[in-house]
């Protein structure tokens, strides 16, 4: 206390002149209208500066919560969105006819992932065990083959893709009926060959190419179209196909489930218990 | 030393009435107006005792100022302005002052100081007063370079009249306004 009076009377002066000031400053932007206006207005936009600043810190800070707020808020659209919900209808298309038996039934099913870009590509479809999906059943789309289902889940199922350097088709010549294999050995997601027809078959650009009833697949599905001929050794053609299926452009599908391939099966597999 | 207390209480209202009758009346139409305001009752200020006590300097100033204030309608804007000459004018009477300092009995006049001193003196004060009451009615320093050849103007004017007022009362020897 004795230091603060102490600094007081030696400063006396300058107190003085501040006190006297500020009554001067005091009367000056009260009474004065311009002068209070600029004083106001200023001390606003210091004020304003000052909040705007404070905000931004603020808003800094509350980061974390705003984030997680707009997260949930972004689930919570989402999950009214109809596309997270899974369709549990199914049409499976069957046709009773006392003269033709049926062996084939389609399930349609929507592509929720696909790749063509690598060497091996997948599709993933949203149909599982719940509509009756199990492995290597064949995968159709409306312009032609797409694959064959490799894993099955409760609702979703992976297809092997024709677009995989695993995939081989049985397919033939539509107009004549010479067969071969359809593979993908990586490049355009457009085009693949056709191995193993022989070379005196006739085969013209522009011919289709279509399954065979050896494959998984029903017979008679387009495959493709002719795009090139050449030869690979003596006696067989290699012949490009340019895929009917637009690998880039797929999302909906039918996946096809051949009622008679237990029996086929386990026919063949006596075959082939007898062959060795 | 009574008579010295009088004559400073002549000077006040003698100045006060001088400026806020006179000249505060002159208005200079067209361009220049604004650029020719003198305000003549620093001399005031700038004439009181050497010895005054420096809180009762500060004091008389705000009072002076203020007075012009009551009559301009501007309260606050000649009292500050005031102020700071009144707060500067100890230091810088120290700084102008000669080795040994003034002597109590020294008058602060152009005779008394010496012309070149008062002048530098007077001039000082004028200007820095000036600057403070323009910048404290304009408020911004949009147009400062203006601002500022009206300072210089204004000072120009008001040095004439503090000449004048000292040649004025040297004639008279000894009269009131000394």
């Amino acid at each position: 206390m004795r230091n603060f009076f102490l600094i007081i009377r030696k400063y006396n002066f300058f107190i003085a002149f501040l006190l006297l000031q500020g009554i001067s400053v005091y009367l000056l932007v009260k009474n004065n209208s311009y002068q209070r206006e600029v004083v106001v207005s200023f001390s606003n936009q210091i004020t304003g500066q000052i909040y705007a600043a404070y905000a931004d810190v603020t808003d800094y800070l509350t980061l974390g919560i705003t984030n997680r707020l707009l997260a949930e808020e972004n689930a919570r659209l989402r999950k009214a969105d109809s596309n997270s919900f899974y369709d549990k209808s199914f049409k499976l298309i069957k046709v009773n006819d006392t003269l033709y038996e049926q062996q084939y039934e389609y399930i349609s099913a929507r592509v929720i992932n696909n790749s063509y870009t690598k060497v091996n590509n997948y599709l993933t479809l949203d149909a599982g065990k719940n509509k009756g999906i199990q492995r290597d059943m064949a995968v159709i789309s409306s312009t032609g083959v797409v694959g064959i289902v490799n894993d099955v889940s409760q609702h979703f199922c992976t297809v092997i893709s024709v677009l995989n350097s695993k995939t081989r088709i049985s397919s033939m010549i539509k107009k004549n009926g010479y067969f071969g294999s359809t593979v993908w050995s990586g490049g355009s997601p457009q085009t693949g060959s056709l191995l193993d027809i022989p070379s005196h078959a006739k085969v013209a650009v522009g011919d289709t190419v279509v399954t065979t009833s050896f494959s998984l697949y029903p017979q008679n599905i387009m495959v493709g179209k002719v795009a090139e001929i050449g030869t690979s050794g003596e006696s067989f053609k290699e012949i490009k196909v340019k895929l009917s299926t637009d690998f880039q452009n797929i999302s909906y599908v039918y996946i096809v489930r051949n009622l008679l391939k237990t029996e086929r099966d386990t026919l063949e597999a006596k075959l082939n218990a007898n062959d060795q | 030393m009574i008579s010295d207390i009088l004559i400073n209480i002549i000077r006040f209202f003698l100045l006060i009435f001088l400026q806020v009758l006179v000249l505060d009346q002159l208005e200079i139409s067209g361009p220049v107006n604004g650029y020719f305001n003198a305000y003549l009752y620093i001399l005031f200020i700038l004439m009181l005792p050497v010895n005054v006590n420096k809180l009762f300097l500060l004091f008389l100033s705000f009072i002076t100022g203020l007075t012009i204030d009551l009559f301009t309608g501007t309260p606050g804007m000649h009292a500050a302005a005031s102020l700071v000459i009144a707060f500067l004018r100890p230091s810088f009477l120290h700084v102008i002052a000669p080795r040994e300092g003034y002597e109590s009995t020294v008058r602060l006049t152009m005779q008394g100081m010496g012309g070149s001193t008062f002048l530098v003196y007077a001039g000082v004060m004028t200007f820095v007063h000036h600057l403070c009451l323009l910048l404290i009615e304009a408020f911004n320093f949009l147009n400062f370079f203006d601002l500022l050849l009206r300072v210089l103007t204004c000072s120009v004017f008001t040095m004439v009249l503090i000449v004048m007022s000292q040649i004025l009362s040297q004639r008279s020897k000894g009269g009131a306004e000394s």
